[in-house]
């Protein structure tokens, strides 16, 4: 695509935004002495359970600040503030190398190889040949959806894609189906955590990716952040946000949703409003469907351990090990539509759908006024942060339904629901933990065929009601066909075997990535929900008369 | 016409008191109305044009909740999202349950709705004697548009954020007041088990609200119980009235007769129904309820019932 992003000219402009974000953060924060009390209090909680030299000079730091805060004046406590603000948003701030973007565009494919496998990539540069090779992965990575619809939009106004999240692979995949789409690139929030590979971090950094320290809890930080990404978008660079906030643990895809990034749409949107260039935002759901997941196994076992929050940064899983790495994209290469990339309709920053031109649509497909949804009842442009996080909560709930109708059904998500349903029939009424330690089941080749073309016409139904996508592996086969897609697609990447054939049946043999990998149907209706509670209303200890 | 005048929808009871209410405040109010009005609202601008009435950007609806959708659609071709959208329609529409918001949110662009509940009564409210309402909506610039509007020292709003709880709780208070009537007619039910039978159907009530995904706090407040309290005293509430007709024998047909005004619960009350089966949800009054309206068992059977919950 041409380089016309806004993002082609980031290096002039950091400074700018930088600076810009920075004075905002400053004016914004009205109590400087409670603005500082609390970035001490979190960073001397975080701080001081850790031994390293340099978080002990950092505890130390924070220590005297929190001392000397109460004597020092008004200007000399905005002095620090502005300091400390400083620090972050430069921090925060990446880079985009439009070089580095050019050839990783071109080498994108080995890059997904090399990128998390620092020591491959200098090999693969020196054998061109192989990475012609890889160049097939543009069959592997399949892109649905209305893209002509979002390249005319990103012309009109800013684009912020919203997709799904369960993988470290998310932002490479997705931004290589934004070329392949030729849409323009998006910036991005990545933890700070995926930015200690070296590899990786040159390539994020250069790629336009911004820095989000997950560590740092305090107002002030998050302040910071969200200005940087209001300013951004106000300044027309595309984004890219995962509303789940982490990888989904289960499988599943969210149904909870942390908008907090994303609600800077309205911000911006108010922003351009009062300073007379309106500039329209528009959101793009969307959902990654791998046909295998790198991290499968750790999430899972996260989310068994309900540890999920606890573990808010996994710092050593697959995506962390070379050799999984390797294994993953190896896998990848073989398999054609192993991941599929799908947008649904782009929405305005209140959740109203938007036509191609840009307007927003009512729910009777009326044509309203952007900027009406941001008027005060005496009919001016006002910024409320009350109206607008309900916006939000709205937008949320839309986003939810949107992933839900996008979602696009694997070979695997298929197999492993009907595997684990037969599971289930095999102990009726045990509970998850029970089930999960059912290993070895064995099935009929014959029944597990049954049941996949029993749920793939089930789904086919729901598809007509455009609830939900078939991946196009799925539509005109055979049960048996479907079941050997996916075995095929299991075997060779995860540790141990998910599910085996053995004679003339098929054995489970790993009900954890079963569950895993069925959960992605649950809002479907179609895989068991372990999360489903028992319906108990009723109050108890009522005295009965 | 000033942008913060006050538009009020629907010429009966309900709508002459929310415009002579908004009236005794500073912004202009305007009525919209398809009857023809006996005499002027003092303070009250009329017009039948809905163009004319979308000038104001605070809209109170008090139209009959079968209405709704069809004055919501028509309403909706001349508003925009900075419109302010409050009802006063007590119902639950069609077998799903939708709210009266929820038709607004489908039927127009308007994003910013609340409603209005409690046990206010239309007469007490025109009069402006003293009393009590609830204003409810998940967006604070509601609440506080309502109050601007409303509120006076004659007048006392309260402010709740579950909306879905306040709409819910106002159409099963319609509902449970069916039963009050009928129980305060039979002979056989003393002060003190009308007591338990409301307390407990109040119980009920807020199960239901919590299964519809609301707040149950939302019912034991004055949308709830402090509304069903009210029926105890209003005698000539049409549910009151059908109740206390069926208690006495009278056949639903003459006892809609004698309730006058539409009883929009009749309808209602089975589809509550099927709701609280769905949800597995004890709902004894409510069968109870349901029995009356359907004549399925004689009067002293339902007291029985009732008596055992």
């Amino acid at each position: 695509m041409s380089p016309t992003a806004p993002i082609f000219h980031f290096n002039q402009e950091r400074s700018m935004l930088v600076e810009q974000t920075i004075e905002r953060v400053c004016s914004h924060t009205r109590d400087s002495l409670h603005a500082l009390n609390d970035a001490a209090y979190w960073e001397t909680r975080r701080l001081e359970p850790s031994k390293k030299k340099r978080s002990q000079a950092e505890l130390a730091e924070w220590r005297s600040l929190s001392r000397s805060l109460s004597r020092m004046s008004e200007p000399e406590r905005r002095e620090r503030l502005r300091a400390l603000v400083a620090t972050y948003v430069n921090d925060i701030a990446g880079n985009f190398d439009p070089r580095v973007y050019s050839l990783t565009t071109r080498i994108l494919p080995a890059l997904v190889t090399g990128l998390l496998a620092p020591g491959s990539l200098p090999k693969k540069l020196r054998h061109p040949l192989e990475l012609l090779e890889l160049e097939a992965l543009a069959d592997k990575v399949i892109v649905e959806g209305d893209t002509e619809r979002l390249k005319g939009l990103a012309k009109q106004g800013t684009l912020v894609f919203v997709p799904t999240h369960s993988s470290n692979m998310d932002s490479l995949v997705f931004g290589f189906a934004l070329e392949l789409s030729g849409l323009p690139p998006a910036t991005y929030g990545a933890g700070k955590n995926l930015f200690t590979n070296p590899v990786l971090s040159f390539f994020m950094q250069n790629l336009g990716a911004y820095k989000v320290d997950r560590r740092l809890r305090f107002e002030l930080y998050k302040d910071c952040l969200k200005s940087y990404s209001c300013v951004l978008l106000e300044r027309g660079y595309h984004s890219l946000f995962f509303p789940g906030g982490t990888r989904a643990r289960s499988g599943a895809v969210e149904s909870k949703l942390k908008l907090g990034l994303a609600g800077t749409g309205i911000e911006s949107y108010v922003r351009s409003l009062k300073s007379g260039t309106e500039r329209k935002v528009f959101f793009v759901p969307a959902t990654i469907n791998y046909l295998i997941t790198l991290e499968a196994e750790t999430l899972i076992a996260d989310y068994l351990s309900e540890a999920g929050k606890a573990r808010y940064i996994i710092e050593d899983d697959e995506s962390s090990r070379l050799s999984r790495v390797i294994a993953f994209a190896r896998k990848i290469f073989t398999m054609r539509g192993a991941v599929v990339v799908r947008f649904g309709t782009p929405l305005d920053p209140f959740g109203n759908a938007v036509d191609s031109d840009g307007h927003s649509l009512d729910a009777r497909g009326r044509t309203v006024e952007t900027s009406s949804f941001v008027r005060n009842v005496a009919g001016e442009v006002s910024v409320d942060a009350d109206r607008d996080a309900q916006y939000t909560r709205e937008l949320a709930q839309r986003l939810v339904v949107a992933y839900k109708k996008n979602t696009v059904v694997m070979a695997t998500n298929l197999v492993a629901a009907s595997c684990f349903e037969a599971l289930r029939q095999q102990a009726p009424g045990a509970d998850l933990f029970t089930l999960l330690r059912l290993r070895d089941h064995k099935l009929s080749r014959d029944d597990l065929a049954r049941r996949v073309l029993e749920r793939r016409d089930a789904l086919r139904l729901l598809e007509k009601n455009g609830e939900v996508v078939l991946a196009a592996q799925l539509r005109e086969t055979s049960g048996g066909d479907i079941v050997a897609q996916a075995m095929s697609a299991f075997a060779g990447y995860h540790t141990a075997p998910v599910i085996e054939a053995q004679g003339d049946g098929i054995v489970l043999r790993d009900p954890k990535l079963l569950l895993y990998y069925q959960n992605r149907l649950i809002p479907h209706g179609l895989a068991f929900d372990p999360d489903a509670r028992p319906r108990k209303l009723e109050k108890t200890g009522r005295a009965v008369a | 016409m000033t942008p913060t005048s006050i538009g009020v929808l629907g010429g009966g009871p309900w709508g002459l008191a929310l415009a002579r209410a908004a009236s005794r405040g500073p912004s202009v109010t305007w009525l919209h109305s398809r009857r023809q009005q006996d005499a002027d609202v003092p303070g009250v601008r009329l017009t039948r044009d809905l163009a004319e009435l979308a000038n104001c950007r605070l809209l109170l609806v008090a139209v009959p909740s079968n209405l709704a959708r069809s004055v919501a659609r028509e309403l909706g071709d001349h508003l925009d999202g900075s419109h302010i959208v409050v009802h006063g329609i007590r119902g639950l529409s069609g077998p799903e349950l939708s709210t009266v918001s929820q038709i607004f949110r489908e039927e127009t662009p308007v994003r910013r709705l609340g409603a209005l509940g409690g046990p206010v009564q239309a007469d007490e409210l025109a009069a402006g004697r003293p009393s009590a309402m609830v204003v409810a909506s998940e967006f604070a610039e509601v609440i506080a548009a309502v109050c601007d509007a409303l509120q006076s020292d004659r007048l006392q709003l309260e402010s709740s954020r579950d909306l879905r709880g306040l709409e819910w709780a106002s159409a099963l208070v319609g509902c449970l007041s069916i039963g009050i009537g009928f129980a305060q007619a039979r002979g056989d039910v003393s002060p003190g088990l009308l007591a338990a039978l409301i307390s407990r159907a109040v119980d009920e009530a807020a199960t239901i609200v919590t299964a519809a995904g609301a707040d149950e706090n939302t019912f034991y407040g004055l949308g709830g119980y402090g509304d069903l309290l009210a029926s105890m005293a209003l005698t000539d509430r049409p549910e009151v009235v059908l109740g206390r007709a069926l208690a006495t024998g009278a056949k639903l047909e003459d006892a809609r007769k004698q309730a006058r005004l539409r009883v929009e619960a009749i309808d209602l009350v089975p589809r509550i129904l099927a709701f609280a089966k769905a949800h597995e949800v004890r709902r004894p009054i409510f069968d109870a309820i349901g029995a009356i309206l359907d004549g399925s068992s004689e009067p002293s059977v339902i007291v029985r019932a009732l008596f055992r919950g």
